[in-house]
């Protein structure tokens, strides 16, 4: 049996990370760090492959390929503008949708709802996280894109027309539709997260705005948010992350045109979807390799998007009973 | 403005602007709930499409157990069944979970107990980044690796599951680490102090301590696993047949939804839709169900301790 | 579930005092872990009980048409064309349960890809291999397993027909014109010249094409170009659609069916099986070079395949040439549907040195698949709405899948018997 030497362990560091010496306990340690390498090394695999897989498209087309709206199987030339365009117009419109929403519910159900309705209404929201991508796509095709287009988009393209952002709706999908789906699909990570920011606002500066005579509005204007502004903010970002990598919902109501969108009622493409549609099913290995190019953007602004939402919310929470959405 | 007279001023104007911040703040009060209302509608609107579109065909005697259905034509317009296509996502789901749980929990293991070296939080941190790659490139990377070294894989159970192991690790091994973290030192070094081997200590006191968590984690995972569809069409596709060999496609519910509603056949709309009740109502109930077990435990320990 | 202990703070009676902590922690966990391990059970005992109760009913057969000898039992993938997608997902239904055949109906080009790459032992295309991809795939034979025909489809409530029209004609250049955006409007001049009874609401058009690579798209498109000079010089015949051009995309025959019948004032192009069995959509005539508008049925899509093949100077390629050319587009017969097309399976004719994990027994249950299918298979065809081989295509697919090899040596056949349509 072994007799542990009895070292005063400072709180910071683990009693295991001292070192190990009996053959189960190494063993362990080997299995524990296998594994460990392992999540690293797919990390690295996935950037690896997308990138070598570029190669072909990237000696071809160079850096124009991320200026160009140029997509154009037949004619062999390919261009990730308009991919890009719809990923992040697709993407924006559902934030400026869902922010308020999430924001609101938030509140709502932080500062404003009675305390028995607190759980439902947090866990009903939670819920709408936990819908398959795919049947909100199902959804969408059959419920919202007949309603948008019956109702909703004859009325922006009538008043807002003037804008040229709204032309005439028809089709069988367009970039509106999708990003109200978006919307929906990430409405409850906003709020989730701004919940918990909220909730990690000292009592005491909420109780002080309070005792001043503030309402629960003033309140949660003037200690809670500003406490809480970068976890909202990065949940907020968290929720673009989620919006920028959706695939199902998106392409089955975007409509799958190849095309920088001309209008929020017409069609368009994002990345995500240009994948799921074209990678199997395309003219040969140049596109494929645009199409993985495409990946490898789309990889990295949602490492580096997700990157930013983290380090922003655990500032906010401090890392207190970290919420996984 | 009102606010001018200060405290000073007449108890008019003091209540009018008092009448006015109570109304700014039953106005959010109203917006907030409006927002609410927003928010939920969409759940509410999609579970009761479910359930109208759904319901008859999935309360049918045999819909869980029997063979799809051929297209409306020629054979028949039956909603027979989603027999295989349940088994097929009870397989994907269960051979990815088999890959995933035991590489997340330990490889969280290892991040918790070195959290402070660099090489712990590099695991936690690409972890971390990890469950925000979208799934559809989680499914273009096993593909383009697969196609190059074992192309006979790549439409087939083992490809799938690769796919929906690279998504659940991330989520396991996050939530476990946050699991972990919340056990106490001080347990960790009674254990040691007792003469418990490290490893033990490790799996059977620290883990186990820290079990609510970590089944919270693994049950979001193959719940978020098994709603996925994207990797699946990229790799193993869709499929009608009961599963035989590892190497061959299997059918899945996500995958199945995407196809039939692709598709002009009533009758498979209809199983579309029962498809999706059918998910649907297994995802809610393991979500509530675990938020209530893990309530259960969480007050129980920390009554207990 | 029910949980051990009441959460009090007394230590359960017998333990020693050092542990308590830890006893009592383990003990409330017990219901948890009973959980979860039924939870894994349930998901073990689906997976197990499905397959032992409900695929290996009934024994499979072990002789083959001529009292030959089946080989054990194997697996077929193929992947490709959604044109053809009901009639094989029927074949792969019905074929002998000794061999299990799986369908991925992902498009033509998905199938050159996936049979080029070695993915699936069967490629489905409806486009013939260019150049490039023949370069690619060396030693891929051709062979044409079922013919179709494309019809355009549309959504156009508030139609008005005369007597004796119950659909709207089309013909090659009004087509093109409509799907290449110089026709915006239903109502116009050139349509309505084509239908002169009829009445036809003036609305957007919305046309709807493939996405990705289609076979489909190849055959209209190869049709638009023969019919429309600026269609002919501007787009060309491809299997991808041109870029640039209105509507809206869609994935697959069925997406296509789909989308039409769910967008109002919607046109699309499919093959004749999914426009016979989706409802809500009307079935578009096309003018053949007679002049005449057709209404697209196996009879006149077979005729057309007769008309051509019976002129002189025609022959088909050998299996392992080039297809590129093949046509059956615009056949002059008078009742002759205009936009008929063969399609094709793509399989390698050296199944040893194409697939390291091939065995003999892989390879005589593809060949065995193949020359089922373009036998007893055909029985299918005039019910799903396709054309049953004629005898001087079964005579070359024969030859060219007699020449398939493994390890250097010709490949015994046993055909199954049954599996045939009824009556």
């Amino acid at each position: 049996m072994e007799s542990p030497t009895p070292s005063p362990t400072s709180s910071h560091q683990s009693p295991l990370a001292r070192r190990v010496r009996r053959w189960p306990d190494q063993l362990f340690f080997a299995i524990i760090l296998a594994f460990a390498i392992l999540v690293v090394a797919v990390a690295f695999a996935i950037v690896g492959i997308l990138a070598y897989n570029s190669q072909q498209s990237f000696r071809v087309f160079g850096w124009q390929f991320f200026i160009s709206s140029n997509w154009s199987p037949n004619g062999q030339v390919f261009g990730a503008l308009p991919f890009i365009v719809g990923t992040l117009l697709t993407s924006a419109i559902a934030l400026l949708i869902a922010v308020p929403l999430s924001l609101g519910t938030a509140i709502f159900i932080t500062t404003q709802a009675p305390r028995i309705l607190r759980t439902p209404l947090g866990t009903a929201v939670e819920l709408l996280a936990a819908v398959p991508s795919v049947i909100y796509g199902f959804w969408g095709v059959y419920v919202v894109h007949p309603f948008m287009r019956a109702t909703v988009e004859p009325v922006l393209h009538e008043y807002l027309g003037f804008t040229g952002l709204f032309g005439p709706p028809g089709g069988s999908g367009d970039v509106l539709t999708a990003s109200v789906i978006l919307a929906v699909m990430i409405v409850p990570t906003i709020s989730a997260v701004s919940r918990d920011t909220m909730a990690a606002v000292p009592a005491a500066q909420t109780e002080a705005a309070l005792s001043l005579g503030a309402t629960d509005w003033e309140t949660t204007r003037v200690a809670t948010i500003p406490f809480a502004r970068s976890g909202i903010i990065g949940g907020i970002i968290l929720g673009l992350g989620r919006a920028i990598g959706e695939t199902m919902a998106v392409t089955m109501t975007i409509g799958n045109v190849d095309r920088v969108p001309d209008s929020l009622l017409g069609p368009g493409q994002t990345i995500a979807s240009l994948i799921a549609n074209e990678l199997l099913s395309n003219t040969g290995p140049l596109q494929i390799s645009a199409i993985l190019e495409c990946g490898l953007v789309l990889l990295l602004i949602s490492l580096m998007v997700n990157v930013v939402a983290r380090l922003l919310v655990w500032r906010a929470t401090r890392g207190v009973g970290g919420r996984v959405v | 403005m009102a606010g001018d007279a200060g405290r000073g001023g007449s108890s008019r104007v003091k209540f009018d602007r008092f009448a006015r911040r109570k109304l700014v703040n039953r106005i959010i009060t109203v917006l907030a709930g409006l927002a609410v209302i927003a928010a939920l509608y969409p759940l509410v609107d999609l579970v009761y499409t479910a359930l109208v579109q759904g319901g008859g065909v999935l309360f049918q005697l045999t819909f869980l157990t029997a063979r799809n259905p051929t297209p409306c034509s020629v054979v028949s317009c039956a909603t027979v069944g989603i027999g295989p296509t349940i088994e097929g996502s009870a397989i994907l789901v269960g051979l990815a979970s088999l890959i995933s749980v035991p590489v997340g929990v330990l490889a969280a293991i290892f991040a918790s107990e070195y959290r402070t070296r660099g090489i712990g939080r590099v695991v936690s941190f690409t972890a971390d980044v990890l469950s925000g790659v979208p799934s559809i490139l989680m499914g273009a990377f096993v593909y383009g690796y697969l196609v190059l070294e074992y192309p006979n894989l790549v439409e087939s159970v083992i490809s799938g599951s690769l796919a929906l192991a690279a998504i659940m690790i991330p989520i396991i091994t996050r939530t476990t680490e946050e699991a972990l973290r919340t056990v106490p030192d001080a347990t960790r070094e009674a254990a040691i102090a007792l003469g418990i081997a490290k490893w033990k200590m490790s799996l059977r006191i620290v883990l186990i301590s820290a079990l609510p968590g970590v089944v919270t984690g693994v049950l979001l995972a193959v719940m978020r696993a098994a709603g996925e569809a994207a990797p699946l069409i990229l790799l193993t596709g869709f499929s009608t047949n009961w599963y035989t060999r590892p190497d061959l496609p299997v059918g899945s519910l996500p995958v199945l939804i995407y196809t039939y509603a692709l598709q002009p056949y009533s009758n498979w709309h209809a199983v579309a839709w029962g498809a999706t009740l059918f998910l649907l109502i297994a995802i809610l109930v393991v979500n509530v169900l675990s938020r209530y077990t893990i309530q259960r435990m969480v007050t129980k320990m920390s009554g207990g301790s | 579930m029910s949980s051990s202990g009441t959460g009090t703070n007394a230590p359960p009676t017998g333990t020693t005092t050092g542990e308590p902590t830890i006893q009592r922690q383990k003990r409330g966990r017990g219901a948890l872990i009973a959980v979860v391990a039924v939870i894994v059970i349930i998901i073990i005992v689906l997976a197990v009980g499905y397959e032992a109760g409900w695929f290996k009913g009934s024994s499979s057969s072990t002789t083959g048409t001529s009292g030959c000898t089946l080989p054990s039992a194997g697996t077929i993938k193929g992947e490709g064309s959604t044109l053809v997608a009901p009639l094989m997902d029927q074949w792969a239904t019905s074929y002998w349960t000794g061999s299990i055949v799986t369908y991925d109906s992902a498009g033509s080009s998905a199938g050159i890809q996936a049979v080029s790459t070695k993915v699936v032992d069967f490629g489905a295309s409806d486009a013939p291999l260019t150049h490039a991809q023949r370069s690619s795939a060396p030693g891929i034979l051709t062979i044409p397993e079922s013919a179709g025909g494309v019809v355009p489809i549309y959504n156009l409530a508030g139609l008005k027909f005369p007597s004796g029209q119950s659909s709207l004609n089309f013909n090659g250049s009004v087509l093109a014109q409509i799907y290449d955006g110089q026709l915006t409007n239903w109502n116009n001049t050139a349509l309505q010249a084509l239908n002169v009874n009829v009445y036809i609401p003036s609305v957007t058009i919305a046309p709807v094409y493939r996405t990705g690579g289609s076979g489909t798209t190849f055959i209209f498109t190869s049709f638009l170009t023969l019919e429309n000079s600026y269609w002919a010089s501007h787009y060309n015949k491809n299997t991808s659609w041109p870029s640039g051009l209105p509507g809206t995309g869609a994935s697959g025959n069925g997406g296509v069916a789909a989308a039409v019948s769910t967008t109002p004032d919607a046109i699309g192009y499919v093959d004749l099986n999914y426009a016979q069995t989706t409802s809500g959509i009307g079935v578009g005539n096309v003018q053949n070079p007679s002049g005449k508008f057709i209404h697209a049925t196996v009879a006149n899509t077979e005729s057309a395949l007769a008309t051509i093949s019976g002129a002189s100077g025609f022959s088909l390629p050998a299996g392992s040439g080039d297809w590129y050319n093949v046509s059956f587009l615009n056949s002059p017969g008078p009742t002759d549907y205009p936009v008929t097309s063969l399609t094709y399976l793509l399989v390698y004719q050296d199944l040893s040195s194409a697939y390291s994990t091939y065995t003999l027994t892989s390879a005589k249950n593809l060949v065995d698949f193949l020359h089922w299918a373009i036998t007893t298979g055909q029985t299918w065809s005039a019910l799903l709405y396709y054309v049953p081989l004629p005898t001087f295509i079964v005579n070359s697919d024969n030859t060219t899948i007699n020449s398939m090899t493994f390890g250097g040596s010709s490949i015994p056949v046993c055909i199954p018997s049954g599996g045939g349509a009824p009556g």
